[in-house]
């Protein structure tokens, strides 16, 4: 009965909010995060129409709209690499193909790294363009990136497997 | 009261509505701004672009579906930048389109691309890069597919589904240049899409195309395309039928007619496959040797009416009887009631209404003197407080559904009181769910409310109620006996639920009530429609707009067909058989002897059946029915029918009941008859031939006329419908003033006196229909059940139909579209129940009752209380009336197919 | 000149950890609040009106206009709602970012005056999600307000309540835009609605609503307690205040600052960010974020104030300056821009969704690109377009081909 079980944990998740349309958004984000994989899953989607009443169609409509959910599965670490204007002076574009080399991975919200930790996608400002170029990992800032900088934080990432 | 202002459109003026909407009324006056996401009927989207125009003193390019006229404005429709501005944007929406296109619909884009000379490629601004983004073709629906590349986002198919039918299945994923269309999770089959066809209908470029036929249509050979009312319920759909090769190849509502204005049903949208289909009766039958056999017409006709006659001498005139039919028309029933009354001498002339609404009209005829529904059909959308009452509004009367659901989105308050979950609940502000057969304690329990919190209205009590005060005191006297705690007990609703309700419905600036099946398919029938006219009459909701009572009817022609006669008890227009005066008027119009016309009530559906099991009706003409499946203990029914000594049944198929005919007849379909039903809101509608059926199958009417002529008795010579509809109108004074011509496009309310008469929206706005012209109460005191489960039997079964199928399945089981949807039979059981007789979930299983056994499938689910179960009765093969008992109402004489007791058994 | 005579947004937040209420009050926070409470709401909507302040979103709308036209919509309607924009995604703009992490309480306070003024008592803060440390100390400061009864029913023992809550957005610029905002606010995919009527006459749930940026509402309790004269007193003829200005690229010091409205690019850059990096030499800016316009070295000298750059056909938007310098590729920085635009077009209509791809398309080609194309392209979405989104790719395209097409 895994099904059930996964429905338990999105109804308890989904019971801390109230039943109405404003706080779609804000339940999405939980199940998002609650999941191991960054996801919402289709089970998820399901639970979100049933408790907010309103058709799949519709969950799948939002879901999809915000470039922060997915509806595939991603890496432990998910790898926001800021591409705006500011970053991209500042050679975010050369980071984003280091980054590539580095993971052996191309940037897509469908791609994870062999070992399940890293996807890699880019973003638009992450209004961090004081400090350009800027990653966000997770829920984690980290700007004025080299790529010195970038081989210590997916060390850290790598060896520590630590919680973000 | 709408006030015109006027505006004026490349220096003309223009006279329009305060309010409407520019582009409409640019239109309407001949200038043809091109549009792809504008549609009349939805709320506008500004989406494609097109429909710019300059406004004076208003700055830049202004979207004319998105601005409502105001006086003076003045408008520039047409100029040289305008239209090189549409141009641009035709350009733009070409670089993504798909161009293909197979002539299997109309497609809205291609003329204008031609209009604006786009048509060559090289002299297009923008190259075409459509194939750049990624394509989603969705196939997974059993009725349509869906092809992005096909897709100009318009939004008309989201806002159809969202706004018209008030579903909101669909919506766009992704953005930008790569969204789509999606239903579910990006698969239609596996959504809540129940295949109405709606963004069918309404989607411009064939982006959403139909399933059925795509093979065979072609628009360039469509012959015909004919206007006419849906065979189905009794919403009374107007339908476009396309006709190809003599054969139904697509259906659409007719845009901007009531009462669906353009809405459909699945049923009525995808359900015509029977028409064509090739099981169709298509010559008589006789049997011979114990086997039906085919047989000419004139040796047919010959037979049944040597039979009729020889039974009428030999056993006298009481040994006759006839069923006739809600699915035929007016003209036919007519027609069928005048035979019957004159042929067979007697009025023992009955049809499925009293199956059906048998105790409505029964409680309502008496407490209001009409026994059709308040309201129109708009009111639905309109009323503040909408009571639904044992009816699954949904599935049974998907359109008038739309109506609430709409009325739902702007703010109408809606109280669901049914034993099992429907799905209209999901818009419900408040669900009561009472034990089956509780229902006169529940409603006693809320006048109890209504009365203990002073919301009665007591002007309309003294005014417009019988004994008025006096009357009301004999009611509380009986209500005050249902406390609170008392009703809880017999209803098992928490006080709390109800209270709210009755408070809520008492306290509406109007409310309406739609009452159904579960309420009338009762043995407490009729008491339980007393109790919700009593509930009405106290809080002074009928009597005005948007107030009421209504019973949508089952069946497309139910109440027509007892408009015009079809009755044991009322000559056409509800005339009762008993005065005198009236026989004498109908005699004299038909051109028969008074003294011939019976003026005794004739025997009743059920009471007909029984009079044939116990041998006292020795011959039965069935009309377009099918009591093996659809009356109540089935092996009662077939030992009636079997016990008869002659049984004829005009049909299109070879039902379970013609099995046991002596004579089988083909008759017409609806698509094959001109003539005219009346729905659910007394609506006289047109019926047209959309296709020309076998020289063998006869109309109904004709088939009738040529048996008495061969039985030597006059019942009339017709040249077509529209005759015997000028008869009617005669006999029938609440139908003298609709003509053919005056409902050739919309249809009128009954009743409508005479040619000048508007038709009436609202029944009893200035009186009631009783003699006295007041409303009557009648207190009712709840009942227990004479059936009740015991250690054999412990559990209830409730019955009802499912929006895929329609009643005994004859119809609908030949639509394969319909049958992917459904085609099973089921029996829903609570999860309690199912652990308590150790059930699982899709187990085959026995349902057993009193009266007999069927095999099906069980459905574990919380839509049924605990200790009752419910069943589809479509499915010959389960049939749900071998479980149903034929015990009757004492006053309705409707059997209780909502209550028979069961067991289930793991097979 | 001494920049930071006025601050007002930041105030103290060098000084303090404002995200603990103590020091907020310490450094007279919520008087402007108790102040506001005792006066009449309509002298509060006029005293917005007269200190001049205009909204700090982009487009500049006087924010005491907004507040009286809430307030005339509201007829016998039974709900007003106040929604604070912090969706804050105009690329190279992160000042709200700045005054929610160091200043929250001050918008919570700037809200409630708002709020009483117009007569709400529900008010959204709409963050965008990728401000995780935004969203964290608003949030904290809302529960913390509640707990002092700065918040909620009867605040400050008074007769007034208001509601506040944080809504988190999931990555979309367009909902940075009013009434696309809105409709993701109720859940739905962030579409823009058909203007008018505005968010003041229909906007959540179709009940008339203020909406500010965050650093409009953060200017408000400064005007109450100082009034609007003193206000008044800061800035040019048309552009009052402070602003917060975004400064990013080769500067010595990239960074928010706030400043009053009318200092010059020079200052900007060569006083108050220390002028630029080593080796780079200043060749122009783009102002404003993406919809933003270019600017090259004649704009060096002129002030930066609504008024002054609309003149010279340029706009201050959300205060975000982006230093361009010699070696910047400005070809692909506009195709960059380009590419945001066609990815963050929700659509909806025809020119913004196909015009934003296929200049994108062409841009790409660096080499060979038709810049009187993509203007032809760009004027007719702006002409065309539903919303500012579609609108807005002419800003750059223009001003790029008038200031570095060569």
């Amino acid at each position: 009965m895994q099904n059930n079980k996964n429905d338990e944990n999105n109804f308890e998740i989904l019971n801390q909010f109230r039943p109405e349309r404003t706080e779609i958004l804000k339940a999405l984000h939980s199940l998002q995060n609650a999941n191991p994989q960054h996801y919402i899953s289709s089970d998820a989607m399901k639970a979100v129409a049933k408790y907010f009443n309103i058709t799949l169609g519709q969950v799948y409509g939002i879901v999809t709209y915000y470039s922060m959910f997915s509806t595939k599965p991603r890496g432990k670490y998910i790898i926001r690499l800021c591409k705006s204007p500011v970053c991209y002076m500042k050679g975010s574009f050369n980071l984003k193909n280091y980054l590539e080399e580095h993971l052996q991975l191309t940037a897509s919200t469908e791609n994870i790294s062999a070992d399940g930790l890293f996807t890699i996608e880019t973003t638009e400002c992450l209004g961090h363009c004081e400090q350009a170029p800027a990653m966000m990992v997770n829920n984690t800032i980290y700007s004025n990136l080299t790529r010195e900088k970038i081989d210590e934080i997916l060390h850290a990432l790598k060896t520590n497997n630590y919680e973000l | 009261m709408s006030e015109y202002v006027t505006i004026q459109i490349n220096d003309k003026p223009i006279v329009a509505k305060k309010g409407d909407n520019l582009l409409k009324v640019a239109r309407e006056n001949g200038f043809e701004i091109p549009g792809l996401c504008y549609h009349p009927r939805l709320s506008p989207t500004g989406a494609c672009r097109l429909c710019v125009v300059k406004i004076a003193g208003v700055q830049g390019l202004v979207m004319s579906c998105t601005v409502q006229v105001t006086d003076g404005m003045n408008v520039i429709a047409f100029d040289e930048e305008l239209e090189r501005n549409r141009r641009h944007t035709l350009a733009y929406l070409l670089a993504e389109h798909n161009e293909e296109y197979d002539a299997t619909y109309v497609d809205e884009f291609k003329p204008l691309i031609e209009k604006y000379q786009l048509l060559n490629t090289k002299e297009r601004p923008i190259q075409s890069f459509w194939q750049n983004i990624p394509r989603v073709i969705d196939d997974t629906s059993p009725v349509l597919t869906y092809d992005s590349s096909k897709c100009i986002r318009c939004f008309r198919c989201i806002k159809a589904c969202e706004e018209l039918q008030g579903k909101g299945v669909l919506s766009f994923a992704d953005r930008g240049i790569q969204k789509y269309i999606v239903a579910g999770l990006a698969n239609w089959g596996d959504s809540e899409c129940d295949g109405c066809g709606e963004c069918i209908q309404l989607c411009p470029t064939g982006a959403i195309v139909e399933k059925p036929n795509r093979e065979v249509i072609d628009v360039n050979k469509i012959q015909r395309k004919v206007i006419t009312s849906c065979p189905y319920c009794g919403v009374g759909c107007q339908i476009e039928v396309w006709v190809q090769d003599n054969k139904i190849v697509r259906i659409n509502g007719v845009e901007d007619v009531s009462p669906n204005y353009g809405r459909l049903c699945v049923k009525g949208r995808f359900g015509y496959q029977y028409a064509n289909h090739k099981e169709r009766l298509t010559q008589p039958l006789v049997r011979k040797n114990g086997k039906l056999v085919p047989t000419t017409w004139e040796e047919a006709l010959t037979i049944v009416a040597q039979k009729f006659a020889e039974i009428k001498q030999k056993y006298g005139n009481k040994a006759l009887a006839g069923y006739s039919s809600a699915k035929c028309s007016n003209e036919d029933n007519y027609i069928f009631q005048k035979f019957i009354r004159i042929a067979f001498g007697n009025n023992n002339v009955d049809y499925c209404t009293r199956l059906c609404h048998a105790s409505t009209v029964a409680a309502m005829i008496r407490s209001l003197g009409d026994g059709a529904g308040s309201n129109s059909i708009e009111d639905f959308e309109t009323t503040d407080c909408l009571i639904v009452i044992g009816n699954n509004i949904i599935e049974t009367h998907p359109v008038t559904a739309t109506f609430i659901k709409r009325g739902k989105q702007k703010g109408q308050k809606i109280i669901v009181i049914d034993p099992k979950w429907t799905p209209l609940v999901k818009y419900a502000d408040i669900f009561l769910q009472p034990r089956l057969a509780t229902d006169v304690a529940l409603l006693n329990g809320m006048m109890y409310v209504i009365i203990k919190n002073d919301l009665i209205n007591k002007s309309f009590i003294e005014q417009r109620i019988e004994g008025g005060w006096e009357t009301f005191k004999q009611l509380e006297k009986v209500v005050m006996k249902y406390t609170p705690d008392i009703v809880e007990k017999i209803t098992g609703v928490p006080e709390k639920l109800f209270s709210e309700a009755a408070i809520m419905y008492a306290t509406a600036p109007t409310a309406m009530i739609a009452t159904g099946m579960g309420m009338s398919q009762q043995t407490v029938g009729t008491n339980n429609v007393f109790a919700l006219l009593n509930m009405c009459l106290i809080t002074g909701q009928i009597g005005r707009e948007r107030c009421g009572v209504n019973p949508p009817r089952g069946q497309n022609n139910v109440q027509g067909a007892t408009d015009v006669g079809a009755s044991p008890i009322m000559y056409p227009g509800y005339i009762p058989v008993t005065n005198e005066e009236i026989r004498k008027k109908v005699a004299d119009i038909w051109q028969v002897p008074f003294e011939q016309l019976d003026p005794n009530p004739g025997l009743t559906t059920l009471e007909i059946m029984d009079a044939a099991h116990e041998r006292k009706v020795k011959a039965m003409y069935i009309m377009g029915e099918n009591p093996v499946v659809t009356d109540p203990n089935q092996l009662h029914t077939i030992e009636a029918l079997q016990n008869l000594e002659f049984l004829i049944v005009q049909d299109i198929f070879m039902t379970e009941t013609a099995a046991y005919a002596h004579v089988v007849l083909p008759a017409t379909s609806l698509f094959e008859k001109d003539g005219t039903v009346v729905n659910s809101d007394r609506r006289v509608l047109r019926l047209r031939k959309a296709i020309v059926s076998d020289k063998n199958i006869w109309p109904d009417w004709k088939i009738i006329v040529e048996i008495a002529n061969r039985m030597s008795i006059n019942i009339g010579n017709y040249n077509n419908e529209e005759e015997i509809w000028n008869e009617i109108r005669q006999v029938a004074p609440i139908m003298s003033g609709i003509s053919y011509e005056r409902i050739d496009k919309q249809g009128i309310q009954w009743p409508c006196w005479h040619e000048q008469h508007p038709g009436t929206s609202t029944l009893y706005t200035e009186k009631f229909n009783t003699l006295t012209g007041k409303a009557k109460i009648y207190p009712v005191e709840y009942q227990e059940q004479s059936e009740k489960p015991s250690v054999e039997f412990p559990l209830v079964m409730n019955s009802g139909r499912i929006l895929y199928q329609y009643h005994s399945a004859t119809m609908t089981r030949k639509s394969e579209v319909l049958n992917t949807f459904a085609n099973e039979s089921y029996v829903l059981i609570h999860p309690e129940d199912a652990q308590k007789y150790n059930i699982s979930n899709h187990a085959k299983v026995k349902v057993v009752s009193p009266r007999g056994e069927l095999t099906t499938k069980a459905i574990i689910s919380d839509e049924v209380l605990p200790g009752e179960v419910f069943m589809p009765w479509h499915f010959h093969e389960a049939p749900v009336n071998a479980l149903t008992r034929n015990e009757k109402d004492p006053i309705s004489k409707i059997a209780p197919f909502k209550y028979s007791v069961v067991r289930i058994e793991l097979v | 000149m001494n920049y930071n005579n006025w601050q007002i947004s930041l105030k103290d937040s060098d000084r303090y950890d404002l995200n603990n209420i103590e020091n907020y009050i310490k450094t007279s926070g919520f008087e402007a609040l108790k102040k506001a409470l005792s006066m009449n709401p309509d002298a509060i909507v006029e005293s917005i009106k007269k200190s001049g302040l205009r909204g700090r979103g982009g487009a500049g709308f006087p924010t005491g206009m907004k507040q009286s036209f809430t307030k005339r919509s509201c007829d016998n309607c039974n709900q007003i709602y106040v929604v604070c924009n912090a969706d804050e995604g105009e690329p190279g703009t992160f000042k709200d970012r700045y005054i929610m992490e160091k200043n929250p309480y001050i918008v919570i306070e700037g809200m409630t005056i708002a709020a009483y003024a117009v007569g709400a008592t529900k008010g959204f803060i709409y963050i965008r999600g990728e401000y995780e440390k935004s969203i964290q100390s608003m949030q904290h400061a809302i529960m913390v307000c509640y707990q002092h009864n700065l918040l909620g029913q009867n605040i400050l023992q008074g007769s007034f309540s208001f509601d506040l809550e944080i809504y988190i957005g999931a990555g979309s610029y367009l909902c940075g835009e009013e009434l696309t905002l809105i409709e993701s606010l109720e859940g739905k995919r962030g579409y823009p609605r058909i203007k008018p009527p505005f968010p003041a006459e229909k906007g959540l749930w179709n009940k008339p609503t203020l909406i500010n940026n965050v650093e409009t509402f953060s200017h408000i309790p400064f005007i109450i307690t100082n009034g609007s004269e003193v206000y008044a007193s800061i800035g040019t003829s048309e552009s009052k205040g402070t602003k917060l200005f975004c400064v990013s690229g080769n500067v010595k010091q990239p960074g928010v600052y706030e400043l009053p409205l009318g200092i010059t690019l020079r200052e900007l850059i060569y006083e108050v960010c220390g002028g630029m990096e080593a080796n780079y030499e200043f060749k122009g800016a783009l102002i404003g974020g993406a919809a933003g316009t270019f600017v090259d070295v004649t704009f060096l000298d002129v002030p930066l104030a609504y008024e002054t750059l609309k003149e010279k056909g340029a706009t201050l938007g959300s205060g975000a300056v982006m230093v361009l310098d010699n070696t910047t590729n400005l070809k692909g920085l506009l195709s960059n821009i380009l590419e945001f635009f066609k990815h963050e077009s929700c659509g909806k209509c025809v020119p913004c969704r196909i015009g934003t791809t296929i200049l994108y398309e062409h841009s790409k080609n660096i080499s060979n690109v038709d810049i009187n194309w993509m203007l032809q392209q760009a004027e007719y979405m702006a002409k065309n377009s539903l919303c500012p989104l579609g609108q807005s790719p002419i800003l750059p395209i223009k001003s790029f081909s008038k200031y570095f097409n060569n």
